[in-house]
């Protein structure tokens, strides 16, 4: 073993929005990395959507050269991680490439939930954390209480926390003096077989599949002979380079460095994140340990809007899925939407990031169900079948019984909003655990609950409810049995398969009201009556009518109107393709989603 | 003085032809209104400097010959009585150059503020058959809601000094407003009725994006229209209407026997009209509007810089829309210049066009007009809805599709558009 003694390898890791990317910012200005003119606010959040929605979705590894107070230069691997929940596994894909990791805390908004999660995740990797009190500027900022939360909540030693600002650039220079005396260099075999670790990859429509790695031992170079030991794909190396951000070709990557690797395959499934590289010929016997699979917990039928779009949009998914683990989808037909797929998602905003990023990179229109978890029925027959769609539930009297998807909720909460959250989670079916005082400030309650109860509006309601103080973390504990029914949806009399939902028994006949009410809203007046019904197993739980539309007709009409009112109804024609014809009905994109905000 | 429904021409060549003219001057700004119109500017002389205008206007078609058969002339606005006496100075100028048909319809619209009776014995005098008088309601609450800047009993006054003048006479009711109830709107059908009247034109009411009235809405002031009671309204205005033998002919359009509208008729049935004054529109044959194009004056933007010079005719094109600016400055300077907006036809796309607006006659289109416009296969899935009828060689709108006139329409237009070259 040797130390790659001017080289360290580290994450920044934090709650959303607690300031990873901008403290990236200036590491990259600290460094020279990026020239002034091509600079911009969270530089790294490359994507469209990432720069409309300001927070950060992939993470994304950066090196950067830094010239330290002792004289000598290093050599930093820095990734910006995503803060999300949903985007977790990014966040630990990304510490597997590290020794050491930045642990940003606001210093007004202090410990929240994703922090004590991140925490967890840097300290089971065995990473060395520099915790990092952020946005000191902030006249709202307490460094000295959220010290103090550091400290007691995650048991993290923080009287030497670096104090710094993202905005005026305040301290940054000293964390990255931490950084070097506390991240340890990496350490590996420079004559060993090379390994290296993808932890992350890309499509690009020139290059083909592009790997990020990190290297084990050995060293890498071009025109090197590789193969990938998962998929035992035997391939050449056609280029190595560096992240700065742009991608920069080098002749080697050394052990303990982290570059990219071009190898032209085409063939996203051959590059799996997780998966080691190795030499072709006397390569290494045994794999690294990859990553546990990430399994996504929400599913949701997406459906072109136009059906010809049908094979577009599988290519696109196909593409996606790349550098997406998380995102698994399998065909799906309904009877009122046609073909489509039944897309697996990790959460609501992975899901919304998903179908947006489908629309707008590979332009098509696309049109999402409400998403639903992944039941197990066990039948009267003694099968058991894994439902991830409303439309595959068999008939009630063939169920034995249903198991739904439990999470355990972590909400991060100042004392005085306990009782709010008390009364949202008993209206969610969540079982209340334990609860704790993380300091003075912060307490932290334990749920259980399930998993598509969290997916209706909790979280929005969690926030509103808190003033935007709580925050909320979960991880998936396991299947617990529940009184379950099917809803569904009657339009004009027929039942809409894409508009049925699973629901607790003892709820349905509530959100059958409320979601029919808000149907009546969304869907326009038609040219005939059309009734909403909600139903359980033929059962009628709840009606709305919308009333036949009686005039719609532009009554002026002569010389100088006419070229403007014909182009009004080519319009209102446009408007009708971005609905879906169900049963001669035209049913708008909102209400498939309307169930999500069935308000209680 | 009824035109039967189908003397559409596509290719009119010299031909029967109506003239509109645009006055684009109000006393003050109706709440709801978003036409051309603002108040006729304070300088000497500006009404009659107008009335000029708008004959040299009528000299350059006359000169091309695209006013040899005139069968209507419109002259409306804005509030064309603002003008006054050179109201007469303006009509005067068309048919120095303008070759009007003997018999022809003249209409002057008027509102009840401007109304004056002696102006109106003298237009009368100079040829004028019909007025067209902005009525809206006989009820002083709704006509506050539009911020009309007259009363009730003065618009009944205006009706009966405009009747005395002997000439036709038409009120504009504006149904659908907020705060209008079934009892008002049926008192106001009656007070109409009660004038003698020969023609009534029923609209309802359109709120209009960035108008006073749109504003009034957003912010609470005044409730929402509702959509159900105006259709209650239209059809009370039918049934009432009819039993006073004005008979609904047009969606908004009802008339005693031989008062129909010759002009607007020609809006429905691809009659050529020639607009003249500030966003005044015009529509004429490809062939018209290519003589016209090489037209020197239409060469130069002029002063103003407006409008837009047009070189060439796309292939296929067989009819021409166009308007002209609304700047009325502009107008008054370069009465003779190129168009804002110009819109190309195919002869399809005209067929469908002329398929749609044939459809909200009561006489409906005759089978091989819907040929032409390609709209056999949409108007059956209209019958199947019950929004038209097919009798007699001819498709004509149900009292159902009266009030969903847009569903026909868009059906018609937009199975006969995809046909065309766009
Ligand atoms: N006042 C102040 N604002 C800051 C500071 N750092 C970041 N911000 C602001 O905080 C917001 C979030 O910053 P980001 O850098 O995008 O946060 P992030 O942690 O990368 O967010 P995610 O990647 O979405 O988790 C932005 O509006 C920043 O301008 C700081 O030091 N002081
Ligand atoms: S009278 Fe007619 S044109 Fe004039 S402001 Fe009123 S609505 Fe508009
Ligand atoms: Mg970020």
């Amino acid at each position: 073993m040797s130390q790659a003694t001017h080289i360290r390898n580290f994450s920044i890791i934090a709650h959303i929005d607690h300031g990873k990317s901008t403290l990236a910012d200036r590491v990259l200005e600290l460094t020279h990395t990026v020239a002034d003119r091509d600079m911009v606010e969270q530089v790294l959040d490359s994507m469209d959507i990432e720069r409309e929605r300001g927070i950060t979705i992939k993470a994304q590894a950066v090196r950067v050269l830094y010239t330290a107070e002792d004289g000598e230069t290093y050599q930093f691997n820095l990734i910006d991680t995503p803060g999300h929940v949903d985007f977790t596994y990014e966040v630990s894909r990304s510490l597997q490439a590290c020794e050491g990791a930045i642990l940003v805390v606001d210093a007004a908004q202090g410990v929240e939930a994703q922090t004590v999660a991140n925490a967890i995740m840097a300290m089971n990797a065995e990473l060395e954390i520099i915790p990092l009190i952020n946005k000191i500027d902030l006249p709202a900022a307490d460094p000295e209480r959220v010290r103090h939360e550091i400290e007691e909540g995650l048991a993290i030693p923080a009287d030497e926390a670096v104090l710094a600002s993202g905005k005026t650039g305040q301290g940054v220079r000293d964390a990255l003096e931490a950084v070097i005396r506390r991240v340890p260099p990496p350490e590996g075999d420079p004559d060993a077989p090379l390994k290296a670790l993808i932890f992350d990859s890309y499509f690009d429509t020139y290059r083909g599949v592009v790997a990020l790695v990190r290297i084990i031992d050995g060293s890498i170079s071009k025109g090197e002979k590789i193969r990938m030991m998962a998929t035992n794909t035997v391939t050449d190396v056609e280029e190595v380079g560096v992240r700065r951000p742009a991608n920069l070709p080098v002749d080697e990557l050394a052990f303990g460095e982290v570059g990219y690797l071009i190898t032209g395959l085409k063939d996203p499934a051959l590059v799996k994140v997780g998966d080691t590289i190795t030499l072709a010929k006397n390569g290494a016997a045994e794999p690294l340990p990859g990553y546990r699979e990430v399994k996504p917990m929400v599913f949701t039928g997406l459906f072109p809007i136009d059906g010809d779009q049908y094979p577009d949009l599988r290519d696109a998914l196909d593409k996606l899925t790349l550098n997406d683990p998380a995102l698994i989808y399998e065909p799906e037909s309904s009877h009122a939407l046609g073909f489509g797929f039944r897309v697996g998602f990790l959460g609501l905003l992975h899901m919304e990031v998903i179908k947006e990023r489908l629309e707008r990179e590979f332009d098509l229109d696309l049109l999402a169900t409400a998403p639903s978890v992944e039941y197990h029925v066990f039948t009267t027959k003694g099968e058991r079948l894994i439902v991830h769609s409303p439309q595959d539930m068999p008939e009630p009297s063939a169920i034995e019984r249903i198991e739904e998807p439990y999470l355990k909720a972590t909400v991060l909460v100042p004392p005085d909003h306990v009782g709010a959250v008390m009364e949202l989670s008993e209206s969610r079916r969540a079982t209340f655990k334990d609860m704790q005082y993380l300091s003075a400030t912060t307490v932290e309650m334990h749920y259980e609950i399930p998993l598509s109860e969290l997916i209706m509006d909790f979280f929005d309601q969690l926030k509103s409810r808190t003033r935007g103080y709580a925050s909320l973390d979960y991880e998936y504990i396991g299947y617990q049995p529940g009184k379950l029914v099917k809803l569904d949806i009657l339009l004009a009399g027929k039942p809409v398969d894409a508009l049925s939902f699973i629901v607790h028994r003892d709820k349905a006949y509530q959100r059958g009201r409320v979601l029919t009410e808000k149907l009546r809203e969304i869907i326009p007046r038609q040219m005939f009556e059309v009734p909403i019904q909600a139903a359980i197993g033929g059962k009628i739980l709840a009606r709305e009518t919308v009333r036949a539309k009686r005039k719609d007709v532009l009554a002026k009409c002569y010389g100088g109107d006419i070229t403007r009112k014909r182009k009004l109804l080519e319009k209102q024609k446009k408007g009708k393709k971005r609905m879906k014809n169900v049963g001669n009905v035209e049913v708008p994109q909102d209400a498939f989603m309307a169930i999500l905000k069935v308000d209680e | 003085m009824s035109e039967p429904a189908d003397t559409r021409d596509l290719m009119p060549g010299p031909g029967p032809v109506s003239l509109y003219v645009h006055v684009p001057f109000c006393v003050l700004k109706c709440a709801y209104c978003d036409f051309h119109s603002a108040p006729l500017p304070a300088e000497p002389g500006i009404a009659d400097h107008f009335a000029w205008a708008v004959a040299e206007g009528a000299a350059h078609w006359a000169a091309l010959g695209a006013l040899d058969d005139v069968v209507s002339i419109y002259v409306g606005g804005g509030t064309p009585t603002t003008l006054g006496e050179s109201l007469v100075t303006l009509l005067d100028g068309i048919r120095d150059c303008a070759r009007v048909r003997a018999g022809a319809e003249v209409t002057v619209e008027s509102n009840p503020d401007t109304t004056d009776p002696a102006t109106a014995a003298r237009l009368v005098a100079s040829g004028v058959t019909r007025f067209s008088l902005g009525v809206q309601s006989f009820d002083d609450e709704v006509l506050r809601t539009l911020g009309r800047c007259h009363d009730a009993a003065r618009a009944a006054r205006a009706a009966t000094e405009l009747a005395s003048t002997g000439a036709h006479l038409s009120l504009d009711l504006m149904c659908g407003v907020p705060g209008q109830t079934l009892a008002s709107w049926r008192d106001t059908l009656e007070r109409a009725i009660a004038t003698g009247a020969g023609h009534v034109s029923v609209y309802p009411l359109a709120v209009e994006h960035g108008t006073v009235l749109a504003d009034r809405l957003a912010s609470g002031a005044i409730g929402e229209p509702d959509p159900d009671l105006a259709a209650e309204m239209m059809a009370l205005a039918e049934a009432l209407l009819g039993e006073a033998g004005l008979a609904r002919y047009e969606v908004a359009s009802y008339a005693r026997a031989g008062e129909r509208a010759v002009h607007n008729s020609g809006y429905w049935t691809g009659r050529p009209y020639l607009g003249i004054g500030p966003s005044a529109a015009s529509m004429v044959s490809a062939e018209t509007f290519a003589a016209a194009v090489r037209c020197e004056a239409w060469g130069d933007p002029g002063v103003a810089g407006i409008g837009r010079t047009v070189t060439e005719l796309p292939d296929g094109a067989a009819r021409v829309r166009f308007t002209r600016s609304a700047d009325t400055v502009a107008f008054l300077r370069k009465p003779v210049g190129p168009p804002e907006d110009v819109e190309f036809l195919t002869a399809p796309e005209a067929a469908a066009e002329d398929a749609m607006l044939g459809l909200r006659l009561a006489e409906g289109i005759t089978d091989r007009l819907a040929e032409e416009a390609g709209a056999c296969e949409a108007l059956a899935g209209l019958a199947a809805q019950g929004l038209v009828e097919h009798a007699g060689g001819r498709w004509r709108v149900t009292p159902a599709g009266w009030l969903l006139g847009n569903e026909v329409f868009a059906a018609v237009w937009n199975a006969g558009a995809r046909r065309g070259l766009a």
